[in-house]
Parts: C-alpha cells; sequence; structure tokens
C-alpha cells in the first residue's frame, strides 16, 4: 500500500492551495518543503537581507551556501551565483514560498492574456502562444482564490474583467500618492482602479486588519494581515488531520519505478538523512526554475531525458515581469507613511496599444525603503556621493514618486532552465543552469509602457521624471514561470490543460511553470486559481 | 581577526566623510558607518578585505604623491577633488587594486550603513531616516 496519496513538493503559492483542496477532499498529503516555517520576530527587517534588497542574503532562504545555480549571461559568460547575487533569479524558500513576504498584489489576468498569439500573432523565434484554456475556465478558481484567501479591491472606474462576486474585501484606501496619481489618471481620461491586495483591510478569516506599516512587500507581516499560503490554505490543509508539513525536507527526485510510471519521492531531511516515500501521486510545486530542475534531474532508464521531456521542452519558455516605469519628484511631498503604499493602478495599456504586442498595467509603488531608493532610483545624472547626493536625499525622499508595471513577456524557447552536472548543490544534485534572454519584442513593449509611465506622472504634477531604458536580458526572478507550458499537444508543452504532466497518470505540475504566457499582472493569483483547477482534478481522478 | 590599522582608519574615516559630508545632520562616520563597515568585515564572508586595505593604504599614496600630504590631512575640497579623480580611475601612483571599482565599493558600503536599519550597525538612533523623513510607525 502506498504510504500517502499524493506527495506535493513546495509548499509555496501553488504547493499550499492543492495540499488544502487534497486535504479536505479526504487524501493523506504530504508536504514537503525545503525552506521553514519563520515568524514574523525570526524573519526581522534587515534593509540589506530582505527579498526587496538582498544585498548580503535575505531573511527567507534559500541558504547562501550549497544553493549554487548557474547562469550564463546574454555574452555567453557563465558564473556561478550565490541565491542573493543578480542574476540568481531567486524567489523565496520558506513555508508559504513567495506569499511568505510577497507584495499581495492579486491581480486576475485578463481574457486577452490568454490568447496572445491569436492577439497579435507570433513573432519569428518566439514562441508566444494562446493557453489551452481561457478565462471563462479560471474564473471561478480565481474567485475561490479571491474570497478563500482575502483579497481587497474594486473595480475601479471600467470593469474589465467579467465576475460574478466582489471582492471580499474593501480596497486599500489611497495615501497621499495614491491620490496625487489618481488625479493625473483623471486627468488623462484612462482607466483607474484600486490595486488588489491579498491584505486584510477589515479583519477577515480570524486574522486582524492591516495596520498601514511601512515595511510590506520583502517583509512579514507584524499583525498577520497579509494572506499568503502559509496563513491561509495551509493551516487548513494541516487542520484536516490529513496533511502532514516536513520543512527543511529537500526532494532530491522523483521515482519512477520499472514501468517509468512515477512511485513516490525521495528526499533529505533537515539532518541529512535519506528518505523514499511512496504515492499514488505526486504533484510538483517548487516554483518555476525548481520544478523543471527537478523533472529534468530525475531522469531514469525510461525517461532519459527526464519526466516529462520527451520533446525537449521542460524548461523552455522562462519568463517572470521587465518593469517599466518611470520615477520623478513632486514640489509637495507625498510621502506620508501610510503602508503598504501601492494603491492606485492603471490598466489602460495591457492590450490595444497600436505600436506593441501586448502591454503592461501600471501601478504606484509600495513604500521604498532609502537605501533602496539610494541603489536604484536616483536621477542618472545625480552625483553618486558628495554634498550634493546628501542633499538630494534629504529633500527629495518624501517628494519622490514612481510608477511601474510587469510588462506581458514575448516568450523565447531559448529562454530555459537545464541542469549543470559539473556544478552541484549540498545533496550533491546538478543545479540549475539559466541561459538565453527573452525576445526582443518584449524590451520594444517594455520600452513603450515606460513612455506611458512618464505620461502618468508629468499628469501627475511631477516636475522632474527619469526612466530606465530597457535592454536585452533573461528575466524571471520573483514572477518566474513559463517552464513546463500548459497545452494539449505533448510536442510544444509539457503538462495539459489540468496540469498534469503529458504522458504520466499522476504526475502533476501547480505552480507558475505552467503559464503559456505571464500576463501584464503579478502573477500570484493566477498560479492559485490554476492550483485550485488541478488539485480538484485530482481530487476527482480518484 | 584582522582589523585596520590606525592610519587605514584615519584614511577611511576622511574618506566617508567626504561621500556623506557632515552638514546639520551627522556625516557617515558620525552617523556609524565605521561601526556598520567593521561588522562587515568581521561578519559577511563575502566581504572584499583585500581590496578595501589595499584600497585605503593605494589611497592615503595616492595623496602623497600627489600633494606630499595623507589623504586624512588635506582640505575637504582637495580630498573631493582626489576622490572624484579615483573614481574614474585617474591614478598616478601604482595601484594594485582598480581604483575605480574600489571607491564604488567604497560608496556603496558607506550608504549601505548610513541609509539601512540602525541594526546594521550604522544609522545610529536613525539618524538618516530623521534627516530624510523616513519613519517606522507600525
Ligand atoms: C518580495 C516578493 C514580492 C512579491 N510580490 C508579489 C505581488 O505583489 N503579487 C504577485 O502576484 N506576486 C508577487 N510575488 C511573486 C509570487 O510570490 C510568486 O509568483 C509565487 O509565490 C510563485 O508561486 P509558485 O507556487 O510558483 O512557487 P513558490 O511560491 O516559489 O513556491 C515554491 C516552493 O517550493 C519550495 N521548493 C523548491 N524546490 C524544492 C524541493 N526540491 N524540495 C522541497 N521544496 C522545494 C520552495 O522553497 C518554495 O517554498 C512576490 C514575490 C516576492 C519574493
Amino acid at each position: 500500500m502506498t504510504q500517502y496519496d499524493v506527495i506535493v513538493i513546495g509548499a509555496g503559492a501553488g504547493g499550499g492551495v492543492v495540499a488544502a483542496v487534497l486535504a479536505e477532499a479526504g487524501k493523506r498529503v504530504l508536504l514537503l518543503e525545503r525552506g521553514r516555517a519563520q515568524s514574523f520576530d525570526e524573519l526581522g527587517r534587515d534593509h540589506l537581507r530582505n527579498h526587496r534588497l538582498s544585498q548580503h542574503g535575505h531573511s527567507t532562504g534559500p541558504e547562501l551556501d550549497g544553493n549554487p545555480r548557474v547562469f550564463v549571461d546574454p555574452a555567453g559568460q557563465e558564473r556561478v551565483l550565490q541565491p542573493h547575487e543578480d542574476g540568481y533569479q531567486n524567489n523565496a524558500a520558506a513555508v508559504g514560498g513567495g506569499t511568505r513576504v510577497f507584495g499581495a498584489q492579486a491581480w486576475r489576468f485578463l481574457p486577452q492574456d490568454f490568447q496572445m498569439a491569436t492577439t497579435y500573432g507570433v513573432p519569428a523565434d518566439s514562441s508566444l502562444a494562446d493557453w489551452p484554456i481561457g478565462y471563462d475556465d479560471l474564473a471561478p478558481y480565481y474567485e475561490r482564490a479571491e474570497w478563500e484567501l482575502g483579497v481587497a479591491g474594486d473595480e475601479g472606474n471600467r470593469a474589465i474583467w467579467p465576475r460574478s462576486r466582489p471582492y471580499p474585501l474593501p480596497p486599500m484606501s489611497p495615501g497621499r500618492q495614491g491620490v496625487v496619481l489618481r488625479q493625473g489618471l483623471a486627468s488623462l481620461g484612462w482607466d483607474t482602479r484600486a490595486v488588489p491586495l491579498l491584505i486584510n483591510t477589515e479583519g477577515y478569516n480570524n486574522r486582524a486588519a492591516c495596520i498601514r506599516c511601512q515595511h510590506c512587500v520583502g517583509f512579514a507581516c507584524p499583525t498577520d494581515a497579509k494572506n499568503g499560503t502559509h496563513n491561509t490554505v495551509i493551516p487548513r490543509a494541516l487542520a484536516t488531520g490529513r496533511c502532514e508539513l516536513v520543512t527543511e525536507a529537500m526532494v532530491t527526485l522523483i521515482d519512477t519505478d520499472s514501468a517509468g510510471c512515477v512511485s513516490g519521492v525521495s528526499y533529505v531531511d533537515r539532518e541529512g538523512h535519506h528518505h523514499q516515500l511512496q504515492a499514488a501521486a505526486v504533484v510538483c510545486a517548487a516554483g518555476a526554475i525548481e520544478t523543471a530542475r527537478l523533472l529534468l534531474n530525475s531522469a531514469s532508464r525510461m525517461h532519459p531525458r527526464g519526466l516529462g521531456n520527451q520533446h525537449d521542452q521542460v524548461g523552455r519558455h522562462l519568463q517572470g515581469h521587465y518593469y517599466a516605469g518611470a520615477a520623478g519628484l513632486r514640489a509637495e511631498p507625498v510621502f506620508d507613511g501610510q503602508g503598504p503604499g501601492v494603491s492606485t493602478a492603471t490598466c489602460e495599456f495591457n492590450h490595444g496599444n497600436r505600436e506593441v504586442i501586448g502591454g503592461g498595467m501600471l501601478a504606484d509603488d509600495f513604500i521604498v525603503l532609502p537605501i533602496i531608493l539610494w541603489k536604484r532610483m536616483l536621477p542618472p545624472d545625480l552625483p553618486r556621493w558628495g554634498q550634493a547626493n546628501k542633499t538630494f536625499m534629504r529633500e527629495n525622499y518624501r517628494r519622490f514618486l514612481q510608477v511601474m508595471g510587469p510588462v506581458h513577456e514575448i516568450p523565447s524557447p531559448e529562454a530555459r532552465v537545464t541542469v549543470d552536472t559539473s556544478v552541484q548543490d549540498r545533496w550533491g544534485l546538478p543545479v540549475a543552469r539559466l541561459s538565453g534572454t527573452t525576445h526582443p519584442e518584449t524590451v520594444r513593449t517594455a520600452a513603450f509602457m515606460v513612455e506611458r509611465a512618464q505620461d502618468w506622472l508629468e499628469a501627475s504634477g511631477v516636475t522632474r521624471v527619469w526612466s530606465r531604458k530597457p535592454g536585452l536580458y533573461l528575466s524571471a526572478g520573483q514572477h518566474q514561470a513559463g517552464t513546463c507550458r500548459m497545452g494539449a499537444d505533448p510536442r510544444t508543452s509539457v503538462v495539459d490543460t489540468c496540469g498534469r504532466v503529458h504522458g504520466h497518470d499522476n504526475l502533476y505540475v501547480a505552480d507558475a511553470s505552467v503559464h503559456v504566457t505571464n500576463g501584464g499582472f503579478n502573477p500570484v493569483l493566477t498560479i492559485l486559481a490554476l492550483a485550485y483547477r488541478t488539485a480538484e482534478q485530482i481530487a476527482h481522478s480518484g | 581577526m584582522t582589523v585596520l590599522t590606525d592610519p587605514q582608519i584615519q584614511t577611511l574615516r576622511a574618506a566617508v566623510d567626504r561621500i556623506i559630508p557632515e552638514d546639520d545632520y551627522p556625516g557617515a562616520w558620525g552617523a556609524g558607518v565605521g561601526e556598520y563597515l567593521g561588522r562587515q568585515m568581521h561578519g559577511n564572508p563575502q566581504f572584499p578585505r583585500d581590496i578595501y586595505r589595499a584600497g585605503l593604504d593605494a589611497l592615503d599614496v595616492e595623496a602623497q604623491l600627489q600633494t606630499g600630504e595623507p589623504f586624512c590631512a588635506l582640505s575637504a575640497a582637495a580630498q573631493d577633488d582626489l576622490l572624484a579623480q579615483i573614481e574614474i580611475g585617474r591614478v598616478v601612483s601604482s595601484w594594485q587594486v582598480d581604483p575605480a571599482a574600489f571607491f564604488a565599493f567604497l560608496v556603496h558600503y558607506t550608504m549601505e550603513g548610513y541609509y539601512s536599519d540602525p541594526d546594521n550597525g550604522g544609522n545610529q538612533d536613525g539618524i538618516a531616516w530623521k534627516m530624510i523623513g523616513f519613519e517606522v510607525r507600525g
């Protein structure tokens, strides 16, 4: 007899949802997470070691030692990187995964986001494609995610998503920067809406409301008002008594039997002991890079190129989000210390832009930590040191304003995760090797969005506007996606429309890997919705 | 444990105080950047100790060669001029480390100490945050 009905690899966004749905459906679930369950106090507020600025490490794993990746830059130069270094494309490793410390923006993708190839055609050398499912397939699951985890929002001045139920929580009220930016949007006549947030604006699910602190994105919430999987669906899964969560459990292999069927997983526990466990089904939810790596590392005699990889698709189409934005200064201070800071968005340019493919949402920013302003956001012509620099920081920290947003990327099959057998992690496994870049069309769309961000600031009374010109690079990072693309055709995709790996009866992927394209929005609500949908399929499949 | 020599400390202090000078708010040293750098040097395995020490020595040699005085004895204006040259890699003495890279490193670490959270050793009493108006309320 198998020990578990289902083993879920990774207790992040997707994995947390799958564990809850299946445990509540009566399944015996094992949830394995390489990170730890960390309290607010353990995570702390180190401005140099967090997932917004990981200058010298981060509070939420993975550990700096023993978890390298190989990054190949556009010039072909290879570097072995630690998790906090640029190019590693890190996301948090923790119970909750990225949602432990995320910014909590909770966007649905738009109907056209699922039909990019039909809408725009396919640029040469890109792997732009339609999703095999549409917005209507996902809508009920978006709604479930919004209600079960708790999203605050409203539809603003234009409803662009067909929805059958409103958001469960009222929107975050705009602070001073939001008020100023809404005036700008009104003067332009642009779409204006509250940023939907997985944050309790009122008490919800027996947890408190947001106290509008200054350390939201990149940090844990002091009042537990930010809704990740760690404080919603994972506790629900555990409360059934049928889900066991093991932390600091690194899954090293998905095991297959002599016939090539998935039989369970192997993992190493925190003491370094090896375990091999059997399950009727296995769900990969390790995030887009680690899921691809695990499938590739699980090659066996029957699956010499890795699981699900008979057509060399696993790891391809790696994508994330270019961020297009602009910054500037207002004559009057806009900083009011009201966290999270982000409150106001426009979806005016997600689609229908004549010159470019796709587009993206633009929104204001979270409260900017002072050292991040200095490192990333100063005007390019400002001296980097000396009295002029100090005076600028002093006079303008509270007058600084920026808007930005994720650009819908045009994927490239050459942006990919492979495994590098010459570099091993602390468990002796080949590490992820990241190479390629996004498609050049992404850069064009990003440049277009930079100009729209500038327009918005200029209409909002911002006197001096600056921005950076986007270049061509590999983008994955915290919004990493696409490495096990969903599709009907096994030759061009890795999982079917339910998230089941082609050619396998009992192996699923339930994280951002399955995204065909990544929308012009932060991705987590889509990851959650897809995980609900896939989990339901698994529950029904016996 | 390795520590800096007295001359290295004097050069460091003078240099970081030009990177963030004192006005009616403290300069880098007065806000604790020295403490921040000390903790980095001892606690961060990736801290570039060799570049740090060699760069401080070279900065002083450069000052001596160009002006006949140690860096810390120069006027603020002369220190600024010299640092501006080093920033673009223009030096006359022979440096064991890339002067521009050393200076960029020193600027970044000085800013980290000054503007990041006081638990890192700099920005003591949150003085830099008071100056710019970043308040932690919740
Ligand atoms: C600072 C920050 C801010 C963000 N803000 C937003 C936002 O505002 N809105 C938004 O939509 N998105 C945001 N994101 C992104 C969002 O968190 C991710 O898109 C999302 O968490 C990805 O979900 P996932 O299920 O694909 O993977 P993850 O949530 O990354 O979960 C994967 C989990 O698997 C674990 N794992 C990996 N390999 C193994 C293994 N071999 N064995 C065991 N466990 C393993 C990892 O440790 C991790 O916990 C943010 C992320 C960060 C870090």
